[in-house]
């Protein structure tokens, strides 16, 4: 959730004093400078055990080896402080030499309008960053004049990706045989055959994210890359009482109606929706890619599979958290040596065998099964430029919006006319503020 | 004869006091109840976590989680820097409060309404509204991402209050023990060392407790200013737990177990200071 509540308070006091900051910057820099610089600063904030932590430590090994004389100063931050901080950070000189930061408008998007961050283009064309990375994880590495993402100039690298797919918990399926499905058409009936036998089938957290990707799910069953386009890039105006998001909403409330979700689960979060669905208690979860290191980790009494939604070439996904380098970096040269080693086989293999997603890897080079399967998904995916992003990105403060209504639809408060009503006027408003 | 009457409300409070009992044990239980939750699941390991959910009790008492925390932000430090700010900050906000007080309270200084007026703004004053231009000012200092920051700015938010409490205990303050002491020929500044603090020190002793627990949970303005791990503080380091989208139950657990314990030691350690400081305000 790049446009988080967190980020969003950061952003808005960020856009307040946006001036005066970006008078402060100094934009002077070529792109050897700190060539010979002895140490190299890293930030992020991802945990020593997490896929991304385990990659990003041999990335800094290999580093080492390359570069004996160099100190790797590295500090594991926390989300928060990141979020909160990091215009701050990068306009003093306690900025690091490259760090992780969150992709999105208000983050990445927001910073590189400031001119706090380096422009990557040309390190792009040069290291071949851009043939490993495909059109959809590009997106949101690029930004704009205006801090938009999808085009203009590149000023992340992400390594490894994220995307929605549909949990199932093999035990429970066999039990009531139920075969996996692979039809949007079996997919409801396997719920309906959960309902008859009074198991509810869906683990859903109402009061935060997962809610309302399941509705962008359904939505984007009847979407192309034009309404895309549309909702996320503002190409074009989008119709909220258009198919799209009218079929989603119905969907969403038929669902609500059949049982498939409890009414119950508006106030659940999304940690407790996990926690519910890791204890058995309910056979299918639709969330993002980032719980499936915690499930192999921590499920051992039932066993598990995933499949991508059915019937959908779009899903809810994006490229994961970049690599920056701010533009008060001291060791440039190295920075864009350190990102390279992170997009290598060895390493991008390796965040694949940990259970992460990652952009660049050889699927033969993948070991475990289950992480192989992972990966496929994810390579369907992008070959096929299926990942849609996330609902709630297009606007600042519709992360909130969007869990209002979703729970509305759930505890029945509302119909899908007034969720669509609802939804849509904070949406119109933020085009108008962006003159679109 | 006398026996009966009290054998009487004897009986006739005894279920009224067990219904006070059990209410209050109630009560209790609500209180300590999150504390419980936290200590156990804090030895608990996640696999036990995501089989048993939060409230179930471990099936075998798992450390790892609190010593890998405790390794992966080097807590020693963190502990360190989080006691040492707050000392320096509860003596220098304790001097700084008893200074100003003793003007406006005692010394009656011209102005003193606008004085406190202006102290209670300053504490009502919401720290998002300050963090930009103490960045800016700090960072001119060549004091950004030092405890020094941290230390300057919460002496001055807490003696703020400090000013504001202390005041209005100063102007209440018996004149007759002043008269007495300029008459033994003490001057304005040994009359506030020798008379005033003195009296005044259960009073004190009050402030300098709050001063050191509200410096030692303060989160925002740390986070903002204390850039480097090496100089974060205690509430800083336990954020580092909060990720994206996950949350890690069982670490978060335990760092917060061990994140509470500092404090709730030095509050017992001061809690006799705290009821003395409290029953010399009733008296009076």
């Amino acid at each position: 959730m790049a446009l988080s509540r967190r980020g969003l308070l950061a952003g808005a006091l960020a856009t307040t004093t946006s001036i005066a900051l970006a008078a402060c910057g100094d934009g002077s820099s070529s792109a050897d400078e700190g060539a010979d610089a002895k140490t190299l600063t890293l930030w992020h904030y991802e945990g020593p055990t997490s896929a991304m932590g385990v990659a990003w430590n041999k990335a800094i090994e290999i580093f080492k080896r390359k570069h004996p004389g160099v100190e790797v100063k590295f500090e594991e931050k926390s989300f928060e402080q990141i979020q909160q901080n990091a215009q701050m950070i990068l306009n003093s000189d306690s900025a690091p030499d490259i760090m992780e930061y969150n992709k999105g408008n208000a983050t990445a998007g927001l910073l590189s309008k400031q001119g706090l961050l380096t422009d990557l283009s040309d390190q792009f064309g040069k290291y071949g960053w851009d043939k490993l990375l495909s059109g959809s994880l590009q997106t949101t590495a690029k930004y704009d004049d205006d801090g938009i993402m999808g085009s203009g100039r590149f000023f992340g690298v992400p390594n490894y990706g994220e995307y929605v797919m549909v949990y199932y918990n093999k035990a429970l399926f066999d039990k009531y045989e139920i075969a996996v499905p692979t039809t949007f058409d079996q997919f409801t009936a396997a719920m309906d055959t959960f309902v008859k036998n009074k198991v509810t089938p869906l683990a859903v957290g109402g009061a935060e994210y997962p809610a309302q990707q399941i509705f962008y799910e359904l939505a984007l069953a009847k979407a192309d890359r034009a309404f895309v386009d549309d909702y996320q890039l503002y190409k074009n105006k989008v119709d909220f009482n258009g198919p799209v998001i009218s079929y989603g909403a119905q969907a969403f409330a038929d669902w609500v109606s059949k049982g498939y979700l409890g009414k119950d689960s508006a106030g659940i979060k999304a940690e407790d929706m996990g926690v519910s669905w890791e204890q058995g208690k309910f056979p299918i979860l639709i969330s993002g890619s980032w719980w499936y290191g915690r499930f192999v980790n921590e499920v051992k009494n039932f066993e598990w599979g995933t499949f991508l939604f059915p019937g959908n070439t779009l899903h809810p996904g994006s490229s994961g958290n970049l690599w920056v380098v701010p533009q008060k970096s001291r060791a440039k040269s190295l920075a864009y040596d350190f990102i390279d080693i992170t997009m290598s086989p060895e390493v991008q293999n390796l965040l694949g065998n940990s259970g992460g997603v990652p952009v660049a890897a050889d699927p033969a080079a993948i070991t475990d099964a289950k992480n192989k399967e992972l990966i496929e998904n994810f390579t369907k995916l992008t070959s096929s430029d299926g990942l849609a992003f996330y609902p709630d990105w297009p606007a600042p403060g519709y992360y909130d919006v969007l869990v209002a209504g979703v729970q509305g639809l759930i505890n029945g408060s509302k119909t899908p006319q007034a969720f669509r009503d609802e939804i849509a006027k904070p949406y119109q408003e933020n085009l108008a503020d962006l003159g679109k | 004869m006398t026996v009966t009457p009290s054998r009487a409300s004897f009986r006739a409070r005894h279920p009224t006091r067990f219904l006070i009992l059990a209410l209050l044990l109630v009560l209790l239980l609500l209180v300590v109840a999150p504390l419980l939750v936290v200590a156990i699941n804090a030895v608990k390991s996640p696999a036990d976590y995501a089989a048993h959910g939060p409230l179930a009790l471990p099936g075998h008492l798992h450390w790892k989680g609190v010593v890998d925390f405790w390794n992966r932000v080097d807590f020693g430090l963190k502990l360190w820097n989080s006691f040492i700010t707050s000392l320096v900050v509860a003596v220098l906000g304790v001097v700084l409060s008893v200074c100003n007080a003793y003007a406006l309270g005692v010394g009656r200084v011209k102005g003193r309404i606008w004085f406190l007026v202006f102290f209670l703004i300053a504490n009502l004053l919401p720290q998002e509204a300050l963090v930009y231009p103490l960045y800016h000012l700090s960072k001119q200092l060549g004091l950004y991402d030092s405890l020094f920051s941290i230390i300057i700015i919460f002496t001055v938010v807490q003696s703020a209050f400090g000013t504001y409490l202390l005041t209005s205990v100063y102007t209440e303050f018996p004149k007759e023990l002043l008269e007495a002491a300029s008459i033994d020929g003490a001057g304005r500044w040994r009359a506030l060392w020798r008379v005033v603090v003195p009296v005044s020190r259960p009073t004190l002793a009050v402030l300098f407790t709050f001063f050191f627990i509200w410096t030692w949970n303060e989160f925002f303005l740390p986070l903002i200013f204390l850039i480097s791990n090496d100089n974060q503080t205690v509430p800083v380091a336990l954020g580092v737990l909060q990720g994206d989208r996950l949350m890690d139950a069982t670490t978060t657990s335990a760092s917060a177990l061990i994140g509470i314990v500092p404090a709730m030691v030095f509050f017992l350690l001061f809690q006799r200071t705290l009821t003395r400081g409290v029953a010399a305000g009733a008296i009076k």
